[in-house]
């Protein structure tokens, strides 16, 4: 569904990327590993159209190439992107930030059905329809960020750090809503930091260490790799 | 004399509201202070005159062409003069200061234009100009009418942008024009029709002040500087906001001329501005940091 083939990108001199390569089926879930720095935020960039890649690179989602492709127009090609910090509409209600999540021409024939599928994913969002998203929590924001890429039919969903800044209890919740996303068929592509928990519902992962890919596998094998467990320096130890 | 003061504080009130609502869409949603809003007004009064003088056409059916072609001018300026400012801006703080300098420069053309082809003169037009009683009070019938245009245009606007999928993804760019591109809003083309929005506005606007003030080629700037007070007041980009400020201005305008001394008003304007912003801010409507 997704093929990277020779992804490099440069921030002026430093090279946040080089020569990465990923390939996911539909319906997959990758993570890619890494500790901060390593350049995944920036290969989740890259496909979402928010980063140009170095001349050489290609991407392609479903044979459709996303090179120079512009990013508001990358979501109808089937990518949702929940960003790190969110990037939900704080000031206008959960409904609205929803409804904005069909806004894609791919999607607004779905709008219905695909609201009821986020209300019934998150019910707590059904309840708190019209509050203001800045008044909610931190989880409530992520459900919000994650129910509103959903509305656009997605068959990717992209989310960068989904678990950072909340509490462990909440991590939790996410990554079974994340599960049950999975399981109604949408490809997940996680850039985490929270080994443990994004290996138990990924199918494989990759590892990602100063720009390049350096161990791939199933998840299983990965869990066990210690080169995982030394990227993070013994972070995944604790967590 | 107290409804009657009310009454014409109302309208005033009405027609800086209506004003500031184009100013507080351009700067909210496309990032960019336009200091020549108040001459892209005065142009929509003289045209406004001229239909109504030269052709006999009622302003409220000038309106029809006068609005639309605030919307194409304002299409125009943004994609001629204020693109290439975005392109190259590196930030918001450095946008708004290049979109200051060039509109400030467009105020003087379309003000020189004016000058050359009307002079100096204050110009005014005599249109609904009898008296109807309204709670016991006369009101000149061209104020009612611009009351009520100011309702009217000033609702449809607010609807506009609160029901309209395509007026709620304006109001996402105004609010995180970052994550607009997540839910495939294109950010560049939705400050452009948000800066058009806000010509037909100020068109609007100024073919209203027409009906019931006179004005010359130079007035513009004290519309500019009014819908700047409201915008800041009621908190930039917030319509409900825009609409309470106007209203307060409008208000403490004509009861200030009436009641202290004309002399006075923009004193006291100043003074009601200074006490809301240091209460709030951000604006009556405004959120703080954001």
């Amino acid at each position: 569904m997704l093929e990277v083939r020779n992804l490099s990108v440069a921030y002026g001199k430093h090279m946040a990327l080089q020569d990465v390569s990923i390939d996911m089926a539909e319906g997959e879930a990758l993570v890619i590993l890494g500790a901060n720095g390593a350049g995944k935020s920036t290969l989740l960039k890259s496909v979402a159209g928010m980063v140009r890649p170095a001349a050489g690179a290609s991407i392609e989602m479903l044979g459709q190439s996303l090179i120079g492709m512009p990013q508001h127009e990358v979501v109808e090609t089937g990518i949702a992107v929940v960003p790190e910090g969110r990037g939900v509409f704080a000031a206008l209600t959960v409904r609205e930030n929803l409804l904005l999540g069909a806004y894609p021409r791919r999607a607004r024939a779905q709008e219905a059905a695909n609201l009821d599928k986020v209300l019934t994913l998150f019910p707590r969002l059904a309840e708190r329809r019209r509050q203001t998203v800045s008044t909610m929590s931190g989880g409530e924001q992520q459900m919000v960020a994650i129910g509103r890429a959903l509305m656009s039919s997605p068959r990717l969903l992209m989310l960068d750090e989904p678990s950072l800044g909340l509490a462990p209890v909440l991590v939790g919740e996410l990554f079974q809503s994340l599960a049950a996303i999975r399981q109604s068929g949408v490809g997940l592509l996680i850039v985490e930091q929270n080994v443990k928990i994004s290996l138990s519902i990924a199918d494989r992962g990759y590892l990602l260490e100063a720009g390049r890919i350096v161990g791939q596998g199933t998840a299983e094998t990965l869990a066990n790799d210690p080169a995982v467990q030394n990227a993070f320096l013994g972070v995944a130890a604790h967590t | 004399m107290l409804m009657a003061t009310l009454v014409g504080g109302l309208v005033l009130g009405g027609t800086y509201a209506l004003v500031a609502m184009g100013l507080t869409i351009q700067y909210g949603i496309a990032r960019t202070m336009n200091l020549a809003y108040g001459e892209t007004m005065i142009a929509a009064s003289f045209a406004a005159y001229l239909i109504h003088n030269t052709l006999g056409v009622s302003p409220v059916l000038g309106l029809a062409i006068i609005a639309p072609a605030g919307f194409v001018f304002g299409w125009l300026v943004y994609g001629i003069l204020l693109r290439p400012l975005v392109a190259r801006s590196k930030n918001i703080a450095s946008l708004e200061i290049n979109s200051i300098l060039a509109t400030f420069g467009l105020l003087f053309v379309i003000q020189g234009v004016m000058l050359v082809v009307f002079g100096g003169n204050y110009i005014s037009y005599n249109y609904l100009n009898f008296g109807i009683e309204v709670l016991g009070v006369r009101v000149a019938a061209n104020r009612l009418l611009v009351l009520f245009l100011a309702f009217v245009i000033g609702g449809g606007l607010f609807l506009l942008l609160t029901r309209t999928r395509w007026g709620t993804a304006l109001r996402a760019v105004a609010v995180n024009p970052a994550a607009a591109p997540l839910v495939g809003i294109d950010a560049n083309r939705a400050a452009r029709f948000a800066f058009a929005l806000g010509g037909a506005l100020a068109a609007s606007g100024g073919v209203v002040v027409s009906m019931y003030q006179t004005f010359t080629a130079s007035s513009g700037v004290v519309f500019t500087m009014k819908a700047l007070i409201v915008v800041i007041m009621g908190g930039v980009g917030n319509l409900a906001g825009a609409l309470c400020a106007g209203l307060i201005l409008g208000l403490s305008e004509t009861l200030v001329a009436t009641y202290i001394s004309p002399g006075l008003t923009m004193a006291a304007v100043y003074i009601i501005f200074l006490g809301i912003l240091l209460w709030r801010p951000s604006g009556l409507f405004g959120k703080v940091g954001k």
